[in-house]
C-alpha cells in the first residue's frame, strides 16, 4: 500500500519511538481509575452540603435567587465606585470598544489594553502562531495598543504583560480556559475558524 | 473480549474497570499522537492521562454512532494544542530521544540514526504541518478523519501533508549535506 520511502521511514520512526517509551505508560489505567475514584466522593460531599444547606429544590432555587440579587447589587456598586479606577485589564473606554468593533469589521484586530505600570506588553495568539507581537504605548499613558490585519475567522489570544500571561481581554467576544489559564477569543468578519 | 460499545456503555454506568479496558486499547495511539504533536515525553504522558480523564468525565457527550477513536483523538489534539500554546510562554528544554541502546549491530544503529533524524526533522516543522503527518503516518487515519480532529477541511489536510513531506525532505537533506 505504501511505496513512499519517506512515509515508511516516518511511520517506522514514530512507532519505534512510542514502543521504546511505552513503558512509561505502565499503570496508566490504575492511575486514571484512582483519580476518577477520588473525584466521585468529592461530588458526593458537595451534594451532601447542598442538601444540608437547602434540602428541597424550591429552597435551593430560593438560595440561588438571593445569591443572584446579592451579586447584582455588588456589580452595581462596583460599577459606580470603580468606574475610574486604573486597573490592569479593566474595561477600556467606550471609544476603544467602538474602534475595536470598527477594526473587527475591517478584518483587523485592534488590541487595546490598559496596563499602567507595565514595561513590556505583547499579544500571542492563533493569528501569529503564538509568537509575541508587541503592543506599544508611545504617549506613556498606560494604554497599550497594537493592530494586526487578519483574514476573517475566529482567533484565540492572550496578552503577555512583563512575562505574565493575561488571558482575559475585556474586549474579547468570549473566553476559553485550559490548564487553569484563560485565553480570549475574537471573531473577525463574521466568524470562521482562524485557529 | 468485550466489544467497544459494551465497554463504553459500562463506563457510562460508572464502571471504571470498563474504562480501564478502553484506556488499555487506546493508550498507545493517544500517547503516540501526543508525542508526535508535542515532541516532549513528559508533556505527552501528562496529556495522555488528561485526555482519558477528560474523555471519561465528558463521556455522556460522546455519540455512540460515531467512531470513538476520532472523539478521543480530538480531545487529545485539543489538549496538545493548549499545551503547545502554554509552552510558548513557559518553555522547557526538549526531552531526550531514546537512542535504543548501544549494543546493536551496525545496521541496526544506522537504522536508528535514520529514525532519530526523521524525528528531529519532524520536530522542526510547524505544528500545522506536523500534526496531520502524525495522524496520517502514526495513527493511520483517513484525510477526512484528520480534518475532523484538527478542525480543518479535508483539502487542507492533503495540502499540509504534501507540503509537510516536502519540508521533511528538505530538513533531512540539510542534515545529510550541511553547508
Amino acid at each position: 500500500m505504501n511505496t513512499d520511502p519517506l512515509e515508511a521511514l516516518l511511520r517506522e520512526a514514530l512507532r519505534q519511538e512510542v514502543s521504546s517509551l511505552a513503558g512509561s505508560l505502565g499503570g496508566l489505567e490504575e492511575r486514571i481509575a484512582e483519580e476518577l475514584a477520588d473525584r466521585a466522593p468529592r461530588r458526593g460531599w458537595i451534594d451532601g452540603l447542598k442538601q444540608l444547606a437547602a434540602p428541597t429544590r424550591a429552597a435551593r432555587l430560593g438560595q440561588v435567587a438571593v445569591v443572584a440579587a446579592t451579586a447584582a447589587a455588588f456589580l452595581i456598586v462596583g460599577a459606580i465606585v470603580g468606574k475610574d479606577l486604573p486597573l490592569v485589564g479593566s474595561r477600556p473606554k467606550a471609544e476603544s470598544r467602538e474602534a475595536m468593533l470598527r477594526a473587527t469589521a475591517e478584518n483587523e484586530l485592534l488590541f487595546v489594553l490598559p496596563a499602567l505600570h507595565a514595561e513590556d506588553v505583547s499579544v500571542v495568539g492563533s493569528f501569529n502562531d503564538w509568537e509575541p507581537t508587541p503592543l506599544s504605548d508611545e504617549d506613556g499613558d498606560g494604554i497599550w495598543t497594537a493592530r494586526v490585519t487578519v483574514p476573517p475567522g475566529r482567533y484565540e489570544y492572550a496578552f503577555v504583560i512583563d512575562g505574565r500571561w493575561w488571558g482575559q481581554d475585556p474586549l474579547a467576544d468570549e473566553y476559553v480556559r485550559s490548564f487553569g489559564e484563560y485565553s480570549s477569543v475574537r471573531y473577525v468578519g463574521g466568524g470562521g475558524d482562524g485557529v | 473480549m468485550q466489544d467497544e460499545v459494551t465497554l463504553l456503555r459500562a463506563s457510562l454506568q460508572g464502571e471504571t474497570a470498563a474504562w480501564g479496558e478502553i484506556v488499555t486499547r487506546y493508550k498507545d495511539a493517544v500517547f503516540g499522537l501526543c508525542l508526535g504533536f508535542l515532541r516532549n515525553r513528559a508533556d505527552a504522558e501528562d496529556i495522555t492521562h488528561d485526555a482519558f480523564i477528560r474523555a471519561y468525565v465528558n463521556l455522556r457527550r460522546y455519540r455512540l454512532d460515531k467512531r470513538f477513536s476520532t472523539w478521543v483523538f480530538t480531545i487529545a489534539a485539543n489538549l496538545c494544542r493548549n499545551r503547545l500554546r502554554y509552552r510558548r510562554t513557559h518553555p522547557v528544554f526538549e526531552v531526550e530521544t531514546d537512542s535504543g541502546g548501544g549494543t546493536d549491530p551496525a545496521r541496526e544503529v544506522a537504522r536508528e540514526e535514520r529514525h532519530v533524524h526523521v524525528r528531529e526533522a519532524l520536530e522542526r516543522l510547524p505544528y500545522a504541518y506536523r500534526a496531520p503527518l502524525v495522524l496520517r503516518f502514526y495513527n493511520d487515519l483517513a484525510y477526512r478523519e484528520i480534518g475532523d480532529i484538527l478542525g480543518i477541511p479535508e483539502g487542507t489536510v492533503k495540502t499540509r501533508i504534501h507540503r509537510g513531506k516536502a519540508m521533511l525532505k528538505e530538513h533531512l537533506g540539510e542534515e545529510r549535506d550541511p553547508s
